[in-house]
Order: C-alpha cells, then structure tokens, then sequence
C-alpha cells in the first residue's frame, strides 16, 4: 500500500542527509562538552581560579578570550566551567531518567489505585515552577554540588514517569507481550525482559533534551546567585559577574560563556532531535 | 458537556489544595535555619528564640499550616497569603503589586511569539523542503532552549549600547517619569486609563526588547509544533478525502486548522506555565520589579511566607491556564470529552 | 473504439520532504474506457495508492504531480482547484481504505455527508440533512435520524465504510476510484459492496479503477488488469488473458503461488483419544452503560490427535475469544478445557504456566507478536530457557532445527524483526510456538495480515509441517478457502455461537446453514471463468451483523438471513444433530425444510 511508501521508500531512507549534519553537529558539540569536562582542567593554559594578568583585557594572544574584571583568564575559565555545568546536568538527568524510568515501568504495568496516586502527584510536581522550585530547593538545602544535582533530579523525575508510562501502557496491549504470556514468562519477567526495553526510546530522547536543560538551569541559578559560588568557573556565574561591566564596553568576559552555554544546549537538542529522527524512521 | 466541566474544576480544586500542602511541607523539611538567617549566625540563644517565638515557630506544625490555611478566619482561603519575615509587609500586597508587571510581560510576548510563530509555521508547513523551511527548522531547535538571560544583555550591548535604539535596561519607565495612578496595576492599561499617553509609551519603549527577548525564545518550540500539527494535519486521510469529495477550499481550510489547534494550543499553555516562573532572569536583567525579582528576593532571604506565597500563586495561574485550555479543547475536539 | 473517460499522460507523482523529492508514481499513461472495471495490483509501496489519488487530479500531502490527466476534455493536473473540486466528489467519487480516518473527526456524520452533498447541490442545510439520513438508512444502518448526530470515533470501521460507499455512489459519478475499498470489511459484505459495484458499472456504464492486492477480487470482477512495481506500470491484459498468460515476472510469481496449494488434504492417521476437549465454554464482556455483550455461548468440541480443526466466522464472531481461552490469555466466565485429558482450567495460572510448553499460539500479526528489540533467535529460543533445562549450545541446535523447518534461513538468526518481511516474520513466530514440540497449537488467523504471496506461501509451509510432524491444531480464520486447504473438520461460528459443524467434505459439499452458505457464496475463487456475478444466487445476506450487545430473540441470523419465518425469530435455534457428524443450529435445515424463495 502505497500509504507507506513515503516513509518506506529507499530514496527516503538515502535522504537523511539533512538530519545527519544536525546530527553530527550534535555528536561533535556534546563529545567536545564531555571531553572538556574530564580535561579541561588539564588544557586550561591557566589557573581558572587565581587572578592572571591585568583586569579587563580585550581579547589578545595571550589571552584569547581576554581577562575579567578580576584579572581571571576568560578562556581558562570558559574550558573548565563543563567540570560544573555538563556533569551536574549530566548526573541529574541520568538519576531522573533511571528513577522516572523504573516508576513509570511501575506505575504503567501495574496499574491501580497506587499507580494512579503516583500520577496524580506527580501532575501536580510538574504545574510547579520549576526554576522557582529549584532556586527553592538549592537555597534551602545550601549552594553545593551534591544538591544542586538532586534539586534537579527531582524536578525532572515526573517528565521521566510520563514518558515511560505512556509508551509502557501503549507497549503493554502489543501482541508480544500477549504471545510473551502464551510462552510461560512470569509477569515479572514480561515487565523487564519484554515492555522496558522497548519503553526507553522516548525517555532516551529526553535524556539529552533534559541534560540541555540542566545546563540551562544551572547557569541560570548562578546567575541570579542562587547558584555555585564564585570563583568557581562556571558558565552562568561568569555572566552575572561580567554583566555590569558590558556597558562599559567589556563584551568578551560575558559573550563567550555565553556562546559556550548557547552552543552546548543547542548541541545536546540536535542530539536529542536527530536521535528521535532515526527512531521514528527506523 | 456540563458534568465534564465539574469534574475538571472539581479537580483543579483538588490540585490547588495539593499544591497549598505541598508547598508547607516541601519548605519545612528542608534543612534550613530561617531564624537563624534573620538574627544572625552568632546571635544568643535568647535572642534566637524570640524571634523564632515571634516568627511563630515554635508552635507545632500543625498549628502553624492551620494559620497559613486560615483556620483562624485569616489565611490561603480567605486570600491572605501571611507576612513577609524580612519586610514585615503583607505577602499578598507584595504578590498584588509585582504580580501585573510579570503578567503584561509575559503575556504580550506570548502575543508577539505567537503572532510570528504561527503563520511563519503554517507557511513551512504548506512547503515542506522548501528554504524557508530549512532554515526555520535549524531555527526551531535552537530557540527552543538557549539562555535567555544572556540573550537579553547581547541585545541590549547592541540595540542599547552600539546602536542606542532601546532604553537602558533600567525599569518600566525613565528614572524622572511620574508613574500613573494604580489602578489595575498593568502599567499600559493605568497610563490610558488615567490619560498618561506619555507614560504609555514610555513604557512601551522600555517593554520593547525584554518582550522582543522572551518572544525570540517562545517562538522557536511554536514554529516547530504549528509546523508539525499543520503537517500531520494536511498529511491526514480526512483532509484528502475532504479533497476527493470536492469540498470548497474554504471549508478545507477551517478544517486543517480546527484540527492543527490543539496541540499548539496545548504547547502554549505549558510554556506558559514555565514562563510566568522563568520570566525571573529576564525581569532580572532589566531590572523590572516583577513577581520573579520578588521571589528572588525571598528565597535569598528565606522568607517563607513569601516563597509560599509566589509559588503558590504561579502554580494556581498555571493550573487555571490549564483548566481553561482543557475546557477549550473539549469545545474543539468531540473524542476528548470520550476519554 | 471509443473515447477513454480518462487518459493519464506522463503522470508523475513527487513528495517533497525536509529531505529532498521522492517519486512516488514514474511518468504512467493509462486509459480508462466507460464501464470498465480495471484492477490495479502491486506490492506495498508501488505507488498503486498514489496513482489512485492522481487520477483525481490528487496528491497526497507532501506531493505534487507532473504530467496529464485528461477526464473529457478537462485537464486536472493544472486546473484551478476550485474548478477541479466541482469535478471531485460528483463525477469522479473515491473510496479509500481507511473509512474512519476518511472522516473529519470533529466533525459528526451528518454535517459531514450534508456538506459534500451541498458541496455540489443547491440543497439547503435541511434538505443536505434529510438526504444525510436517507443515505445512511440505505445502508442499513438503524435509527439513522439519530445516527447522524454520531463523531466518526463513535461508528464501526464497517458503519464507516459503508456511509463513504453510499456517499460516493450516491452522486452516480462516472468514475469511481476505490483503493482497496474492502480490506476492512468481512466477506459477507464485501461481497455486497463488490456486488453492488459491479451492478452500478454494468447498468450504468460507470468506469471503475479498483485498487486491490486480492487476486480473487481481480478475477470476480475485473475487466483489465494492470500490475504496478515500483511507481511504473509493468503490465496491461485483459483479465482472462492476464490469468491464462500472465507474461510478466510478478504476475506469473503470484499466480504460481495462488495455484500451488490446490492439493488435496491427506487423511490423517486416525487416533482416537482426544487432544483437546472444549465443553461449554461461555464469556461475557461488561461495556458501557452496565450493558453485556455476549462474546462466546456455550461453545462446546473436541479435536482429536493429528486432526486440525477450523474455527471459522467474522468479526465479532467470538473465535478469537475462543482461542485465547483454550490458551487461559482471557479466563472464561463458564466451562472447562481439556488437555490430553487433563482439565487445564482447573489449574492455577502458575500450574498452567508449567505446561504452556505443550499448548503454543500464533498469532495474527506477526509483526507486532514478536519483541521488536529482540534478535529473532533469542524469541525463538525463549520457549526453551522457559520449559527446558537444555544447554545452550543444545537449545542454540534446536532453534536452528526448527528454523531450518519452517524455512528460515539460518544465517538471519541476528536479525531483528523489523528487518524481515511479514512472511519471513510469521514464520519465525511459527518457529517459536513449535520449538517446545508442542501437542496443540492455537493458529490464530496468521495467514490474514501477509500479502497474497507470503499468505500461499505459509499455507503451503503449514501443510508440510502437518503430514511432516503430525500437529494438531485450531486454525482461526474468516477465509474459507484457507480453511479448506489445511483443515479436516470445521465450526462455523456466528455471533458468538457455533451454527455448523462438522467434516470439511460435508461442509464444503453440502453447507446446510444459511450463514455457512452465503460465507461459501462469498469466497472469491482465483479463476475469471467461475465468477460470482455470473452464477444465480439466493443466498446473499442482507445488512449489517447485529451487536452483539443487543443480540435478537430468535436466531441471531434472522434479521439477515434471504429464507427467514416467523418461526426464526420467535425461538432461540438449538445446534442439532442431522446426519452422520454434522450439526446445525437451524430448524429448517435439522428439520430438512426446504430453502427456497419465498
């Protein structure tokens, strides 16, 4: 039937060109935010955190992304700032995805009053405000590392038990979990071996778009001060504290972190975009 | 029809009283010593405990949620949302007076993102593959998730700083105007109301870029959806086969887009929801003193009747968005009310 | 020679995605001539589908057409889109394949049939109504006046296809275009919609372009043929022609295929103690409204060792049911199952589980039925890690032993569904229900969902196997002619009871029932020389099947059945015994009436 064809069709298949750039685009921009995060510390040409040279420098080659008003090499502190941003995002949306994952294979398989209970909950989780809700969090609980990622974890846990319901309810009436059953398989083994694995694809997709989100998060927390404290290299903290100094001319302390959080979400989206491409064609 | 309604007011209800709960508890069993932020760290014990007699901590907690519910005549139910800790000041006053200056924002930007979102994403949509349609895809997936906060400072350094077209990012109007009488509290409608057409536009000219900031952000993730619904909408076996019985185009027309409504629909009211509490950075940046500044300040100072207050506020005008979106969808859609 | 009606010249069809053109249809010139009933056959995804439509002048989103098609002396490639809807709907009508999607969900049934009848009328809102009405009784559709306050999710897909049918033969337009306009129907009534087709071509010299993967639909009704791969046309032949020479790779492939299975079946060797004992088996569902609709009634047989039995009937005939019950997939409200003499409903689901090994399924979609993450030698082998205490490299043997049976390949053992075709696929579903050596197995419809090539393929592969290895097996379907090849007893069931039973000699040579005889009427054989519009027949079925919410009083057929009495609605029909075996739920037949025309 020629419904599919479209969508079946060789050339079509062939044609993913498109994507694959975005895609590749992805893979280049997030491989360089994990890589930065483990090494970045060990190419960084100086101390992030100990003043270098003169204050407010423009851009020179020496320093290459110019100094800040505290005599801070930008570039330094543009390189090593993913030890902050890519791995808090990172762990919170892996925690978040894990946790969400299980309680919606959870409350998706078993439904009932519990399963139900758990949803209405977390409806209600999801009309908070989250940045509010995380500024709450993080300043109640003290500005470190270790809450920061659980003040995330918690507010992006209730996407990761929708998604995973949804597709397990709609997973659970497909003939193989029917023929599974035929087979002899326990209703445990049917949840884990049969409906999990082919719940993940939405939550997968997720995770990078959750990630990208993270690193949003974060940088906005610092930047209204609510969230790491300097002089820790950190991408929105460097744009709170170079803000000011934009109207005296001094763009460079405040673009480049910019660009850098800009251009990481928008790497781990294209990721999380062309990944649902390739699935939905699949 | 009428018994659907109920149900979902009935459960808005349900989820706002949730809320109410949810909010006391989450602030208290966080490890946080309020008292202690206030009289300072080294203060005596003598000290410590009045204020904290006077904060009225020491009563047990379920004493303490009966007064912020308004057990006592006064509280959530009767609209009192308590006193702020640092100011001293009524939160609901507080929340009354920013309140406005965060929802005029957000809601002309909705305006102006949905007003360019909407037919750019209908055209892509009517010419799948053309270069419009590249480009605005590239464009959809960027916008949906960037930093607004330092898209704003980029846009005032150029439109401000290099090309002096917008104000300084200074407030809703310039330091030696006079503000127009309150009266609703939106500023647009207090100045005409009260014939400050000066003010009006003064304040217009001070809204332009922070509105024009939020709508650059709102308007990728809407392309992306009217583009999608419109696609699947026109790809759809009712719509060709409204075709292939030779309806008029107009009748076409009206249906593709009765059809494409809902999940744009959908989309706009969660991004709403997340931007009456994300607006926070970018009245920050222009020094606007919205609701967002005000739970800033709150949550800086551990005020906890005002961090109640702001979120409790937000979530129930998200809910609210909420329930009027589903109402509306039922009136589009006849399968929803089925479900 | 006349004029054709319409003419296609260089016809292209592209679709323009985000990735760049994909031609659908290749540069086809095609005639049409008044009255002709032309059959178009291809694989999925030829472009049949989008040839259809572009004879409307149509694309379906995201594509545009090139080229020519001239309908009288009109050109609808280029003319405006509101001249050309004047054409749409009246002269040339359509009929797709999914009725309920066909129809604007927002909208109810008679707002929609009132705006395509004023689309091309004078009519008032009123008088578009009332028409909306009467089109919808025309197809017997009950209390229509209330039905057309009905959205489309609320009609059946049958309701659905019915209402577009009579809205698109309601315009007598001079060309229908119906793209496999019965896929969704039972056999009872596609044989009406075809009958009715062809009676509106014949009488009325309406053309009709018929988009169908059923050879049988192809040799009852169509003139020409024409064979579609790839976007291009291969092959134009009258039909007769077509079937005695096909002269074309695809078209001799398919017919090979459909002819290979007509053997006989082989006697099994008779063995006398039963495999499978059902006794008055009962299931109810609760719907909406506290109301009950009856599923399966009293539904009692035994099928011996070696033998297979066809459970037979439309949908909604409770055969299903039936099935997943002898498998405990669906608990029965009454009655019991017995296997090799053990009462397996008296076990609890984890006893039963132990012994799932001995009683395995197929079923209809073997696409869904597999773990789509899984390789398929890992679905194959799960059986036995379930119910063997094998080793691996033993079960990794087994696996390639039954693959080796049903005619898998042995080196696509990696290999994830989705890669194989749906025979490749319905195979490797067979495997996995006969790698345990099971004593019975439950064939639900697995022959349905293949296209016609893979369905004669796995025919043949099930016959094999049942002279090979000696199965036994309940083969469900709604396809006699299936039943026919690889059965040796068959239960005809309608409306959740049986109505006859008995050998598939007797049946097939002497169907007593009314309802087994208008499903025989129905079977459309692969031949343009035995066609069912050139036999006299009085045994067509009327309307629609009944709900089996609100079943009648009497028989369950009555309301339908061309030989009814006042008797037939009054007393609930009882299954009797007539001659020999063979059982019917009918007073004429077990009272040996005579059926006639009254």
């Amino acid at each position: 039937m020629a419904k599919k064809s479209v969508k079946e069709s060789a050339v079509f298949k062939k044609a993913l060109w498109y994507h694959d750039r975005l895609l590749l685009a992805g893979v280049i921009i997030v491989s360089l935010a994990l890589f930065l995060s483990v090494f970045g510390f060990m190419i960084a040409p100086y101390d992030p955190g100990t003043p270098v040279g003169p204050i407010s420098q423009a851009p020179s080659s020496q320093h290459w992304f110019g100094t800040d008003s505290s005599g801070l090499d930008v570039f330094s502190r543009v390189i090593t700032a993913p030890r902050i941003d890519v791995v808090l995002s990172v762990s919170a949306a892996l925690l978040s995805g894990l946790f969400g994952t299980l309680i919606g294979l959870g409350t998706g398989f078993y439904e009932g009053r519990f399963s139900s209970l758990v949803m209405r909950i977390s409806d209600v989780l999801q009309a908070f405000p989250i940045f509010i809700l995380a500024m709450v969090l993080v300043a109640l609980t003290g500005r470190n590392l270790v809450n920061l990622i659980f003040a995330l974890t918690f507010l992006y846990t209730p996407i990761f038990v929708r998604l995973t319901r949804t597709e397990v309810l709609t997973q659970k009436t497909r003939t193989y979990v029917e023929a599974a059953r035929a087979t002899g398989n326990s209703e445990w083994r049917i949840a884990l071996k049969h409906v999990l694995p082919n719940s993940l694809t939405p939550s997968l997709i997720q995770l990078s778009v959750t990630v990208g989100f993270g690193i949003l998060l974060t940088a906005g927390l610092s930047f209204i001060g609510a969230g790491v404290r300097p002089p820790t290299p950190e991408w929105g903290l460097m744009i709170a504290t170079s803000a000011p100094r934009l109207i005296l001319g001094e763009w460079w302390s405040s673009l480049f972190p910019g660009i850098a959080v800009s251009l990481t979400v928008f790497g781990f989206a294209a990721l999380g975009n062309a990944l649902e491409r390739r699935v939905g064609s699949a | 029809m009428a018994s659907y309604v109920l149900r979902r007011i009935f459960i808005g209800f349900l989820q706002a009283a949730g809320i109410t709960l949810v909010v006391f508890f989450v602030i208290r069993s966080l490890p946080a010593d309020p008292v202690a932020r206030l009289v300072g760290f080294n203060s005596t014990p003598d000290v410590y405990n009045q204020a904290k007699a006077s904060l009225g901590l020491d009563r047990t907690i379920w004493v303490q949620l009966g007064d912020f519910v308004g057990t006592d005549g006064s509280g959530v139910i009767t609209g009192d949302l308590g006193k702020s800790w640092v100011t001293g000041s009524s939160v609901t006053s507080g929340v009354a007076t920013t309140l406005p200056i965060t929802l005029q924002l957000v809601l002309l930007s909705f305006v102006v993102a949905i007003a360019i979102a909407v037919p750019i994403g209908v055209a892509t949509a009517k010419r799948p593959g053309g270069k419009l349609d590249k480009s605005v895809f590239g464009y959809g997936l960027f916008a949906g998730a960037q930093p607004e906060f330092w898209w704003a400072l980029m846009f005032i350094f150029f439109f401000y700083f290099q090309l002096g077209i917008a104000p300084a990012p200074l407030g809703m109007l310039d330091p030696l105007m006079v503000a127009p009488d309150k009266i609703t509290g939106f500023i647009l409608i207090d100045s005409l109301l009260t014939g400050r057409v000066d003010a009006f536009f003064n304040a217009l000219w001070h809204l332009w870029l922070p509105i024009m900031t939020l709508a650059f952000i709102l308007s990728g993730p809407i392309i992306k959806m009217t583009r999608q619904s419109m696609a699947r909408v026109l790809s759809s076996e009712f719509i060709l086969y409204s075709r292939a019985s030779g309806l008029s185009r107009k009748q076409i027309a009206r249906s593709t887009l009765r059809a494409s409504l809902p999940p744009i629909l959908t989309l706009t009211g969660i991004l709403f929801g997340f931007m009456l509490g994300g607006a926070v950075l970018i009245e920050q940046v222009f020094s606007l003193n919205g609701l967002g500044s005000y739970s800033i300040r709150a949550v800086l100072n551990l005020d906890y009747p005002a961090i109640q207050g702001t979120v409790l506020i937000i979530t129930i005008i998200s809910l609210i968005v909420y329930l009027i979106l589903d109402l509306v969808l039922v009136f589009i859609d006849p399968r929803v009310k089925a479900q | 020679m006349t004029e054709p009606i319409l003419e296609a010249k260089n016809l292209t069809v592209i679709y323009s995605t985000l990735d760049g053109p994909v031609v659908a249809v290749e540069d086809i010139n095609l005639e049409l001539f008044p009255g002709e009933i032309v059959g178009l056959i291809g694989e999925s995804g030829s472009g049949k589908s989008s040839l259809a439509l572009a004879l409307l002048g149509l694309a379906r989103y995201p594509g545009r057409l090139e080229g020519e098609v001239h309908f009288g002396d009109k050109e609808l490639v280029r003319m405006a889109e509101d001249d050309a809807r004047l054409l749409r709907g009246k002269e040339i009508s359509l009929i797709t394949q999914k009725p309920r999607q066909s129809l604007n969900p927002y909208l109810n049934v008679g707002t929609q049939i009132s705006r395509v009848y004023r689309a091309h009328t004078d009519a008032s809102q009123s008088e578009a109504m009332k028409h909306a009405v009467v089109l919808l009784e025309n197809v017997g559709i009950n209390d229509a006046e209330r039905r057309i306050d009905a959205y489309p999710h609320e009609l059946s897909g049958g309701m659905a296809q019915r209402a577009l049918i009579s809205m698109a033969l309601s315009s007598e337009p001079k060309l229908l275009i119906a793209d496999e306009p019965t896929s969704g129907l039972d056999v009872t009534i596609q044989a009406q919609f075809l009958d009715r087709m062809w009676r509106a071509a014949r009488d009325r010299g309406m053309t009709v372009l018929l988009v169908t993967q059923d050879l049988g639909v192809i040799a009852n009704y169509c003139d020409r043929t024409i064979i579609m791969e790839d976007g291009k046309i291969t092959s134009v032949k009258e039909t007769k022609d077509f079937f005695a020479n096909p002269d074309n790779a695809y078209g001799e492939r398919i017919l090979k295929l459909a002819r290979a299975h007509r053997t006989t079946l082989e006697a099994p060797t008779m063995q006398d103690n039963d495999i499978i004992q059902v006794k008055d088996l009962r299931k109810t569902f609760k719907v909406e409204d506290d109301k009950v609709l009856q599923a399966v009634d009293s539904i009692s047989f035994n099928i011996k060792k070696g033998r297979s039995l066809g459970l037979v009937g439309e949908s909604g005939s409770g055969k299903t049911t039936v099935g997943r019950m002898i498998l405990r997939l669906l608990e029965p409200d009454s009655g019991s199952v017995e296997l090799d003499g053990e009462n397996i409903s008296e076990l609890s689901l984890k006893e039963f589980n132990q012994l799932r090994s001995k009683i395995q399924v197929v079923f209809q979609d073997p696409f869904d039925s597999l773990n789509p993450r899984w390789p398929i030698f890992k679905s194959i082998e799960e059986p036995l890690k379930l119910h063997s205490s094998m080793s691996s490299g033993e079960r990794r043997e087994r696996v390639l032993e039954v693959m080796n049976a049903v005619g898998l390949d042995s080196n696509s053992v990696a290999q994830k569904p989705g890669g194989l075709s749906a025979g490749e696929q319905q195979r490797v579903c067979l495997a996995r229900a006969l790698v345990t050596r099971p004593e019975f197995v439950v064939l639900d419809e697995p022959t349905s969902a293949l296209p016609p090539a893979a369905r004669a393929e796995l025919i043949l592969l099930l016959k094999d196997l049942q002279t090979k290895l000696g199965l036994s097996f309940i083969f469900i379907s709604h396809d006699l002619s299936t039943v026919r090849e690889l059965c040796h007893d068959v239960a005809v069931m309608y409306l959740s009871q049986v109505v006859e039973v008995g050998t598939t000699e007797e049946i097939f040579a002497d169907p007593k029932h009314p309802y087994t005889k208008a499903l025989l009427d129905s079977v459309l054989f692969h031949d343009p020389n035995s066609r069912r519009v050139d036999k006299a027949r009085l045994t067509d079925l009327e309307g629609e099947i009944p709900s089996p919410v609100d079943l009648p009083k009497g028989c369950y057929l009555a309301g339908r059945c061309p030989f009814v009495e006042s008797r037939c609605t009054a007393e609930a029909q009882v299954l009797t015994i007539t001659n020999g075996k063979q059982s019917v739920r009918c007073w004429k037949a077990s009272e040996n009436h005579p059926f006639g025309n009254s």
